[in-house]
């Protein structure tokens, strides 16, 4: 399997970029953006579909630290040995 | 700084006094006549009180108007005020002369410390990084042309490298578009050498030469795609401490590698000068090697 050329890859960003839009405009419903979804899916090879959809969700996440603020979680207490 | 606007202020203030203007709609003029002077080049008598702040007692002399649209009293005041305008004026000239030169001078002493200052910054730079001895070895890779090539054949040229591999889903081709710009920016300068551009692959189990041949040519025709066995894609690589992990394959074999983004900077005796992160834009990082090749002594032989 070759790798994706230029037109492939922006055909690939474009259908990603739609499908982010619609969950942008949609509060991350993924359910209205089923299109979006599928036609994302059909343009991009499998790895980056998982790949973009990993960076998405860091951007939420980074998003929501930079806004909301980081509450560390709790961690186990360093034992002394 | 402020030095120079106070005494800008000074001489304004002065001229704003003493010369002539036609005009009665000035209430800048009421304003300044009326603050407290910071120079002591104020003449009381052209003080606001008297006279009222457009009742200039030089106002008829130049004026575009005519005598007769102004009181009376500042016509006779203005005769007798007629021989200290020139005096008044060279005082002015010569002030004003003086101010800009000063202020001039403070902003170009300001301007060269500032580039002394930056170019200190530069060399310091450069002698941490070749402390750190980035690419001092060698590699022999074989080119998207199917042919061979060692770090030797770059020398003479200024080299921006880039480590990367063509299933790459975003962050290559924008560091490689970056790259291209990078070089047509600084081809459109006839005076600086031409910048040769390659691009290494970590994913040589992939990317062969047809496949680099076909990545390649969508961006500047200078890259060079470079590409070998395993065992020398790895010792390009270490030379510059690129970090690479393929990750997982999936059902296709597909995977992606993780692998350090940085573009390299080396100059024509080989020596890694300097590196660019995804931070920097076309425009910051060609300004960087445009620096380094005018700061650029050449090696004696």
């Amino acid at each position: 399997m070759s790798a994706p050329n230029s037109n492939q890859r922006k055909a690939c960003w474009g259908a990603r970029d739609e499908l982010w839009k619609c969950l942008d405009d949609n509060q991350d419903n993924a359910a209205s953006c089923e299109k979006f979804q599928k036609e994302f899916e059909a343009s991009c090879p499998a790895q980056w579909v998982k790949y973009f959809t990993k960076r998405r969700d860091f951007l939420k996440y980074k998003e929501k630290m930079q806004t909301e603020g980081f509450e560390p979680a709790d961690r186990p207490k360093e034992s002394q040995s | 700084l402020p030095i120079v606007v106070l005494l800008l202020r000074c001489t304004l203030r002065s001229s704003a006094v003493q010369q002539t203007s036609g005009s009665t709609h000035h209430p800048q003029r009421a304003w300044l006549s009326s603050q407290v002077p910071l120079c002591g080049h104020h003449t009381p008598k052209h003080r606001t009180g008297l006279y009222g702040p457009f009742t200039h007692p030089q106002q008829t002399l130049g004026s575009s108007r005519g005598p007769l649209s102004l009181p009376l009293f500042t016509q006779r005041v203005a005769l007798s005020q007629g021989p200290n305008t020139s005096t008044a004026k060279i005082r002015l000239r010569t002030r004003l002369v003086v101010t800009l030169l000063f202020g001039g001078g403070l902003l170009g002493t300001w301007w060269y410390v500032r580039n002394e200052k930056q170019q200190n910054h530069r060399m310091q730079r450069i002698e941490q990084l070749k402390k750190v001895a980035l690419g001092q070895g060698d590699f022999s890779l074989l080119d998207h042309r199917g042919h061979r090539r060692t770090k030797r054949d770059f020398l003479g040229s200024w080299v921006l490298l880039y480590f990367g591999f063509t299933h790459c889903p975003d962050i290559c081709p924008d560091e490689l578009d970056k790259i291209s710009a990078v070089v047509s920016a600084l081809d459109k300068d006839p005076s600086l050498p031409a910048v040769q551009p390659l691009f290494v692959t970590v994913d040589p189990e992939r990317d062969d030469v047809p496949a680099l041949e076909r990545y390649v040519k969508d961006f500047h025709p200078r890259l060079i795609g470079l590409t070998g066995t395993p065992e020398e894609v790895k010792v390009a690589g270490k030379d510059y401490r690129v970090y690479a992990s393929p990750g997982p394959k999936d059902e296709d074999g597909d995977y992606i590698v993780d692998h350090t983004i940085l573009i390299y900077l080396v100059n024509p005796d080989g020596l890694f000068l300097d590196y660019y992160n995804r931070m920097k834009d076309d425009v910051q990082i060609a300004e960087s090697v445009r620096n380094h090749m005018k700061s650029y002594i050449k090696l004696p032989e």
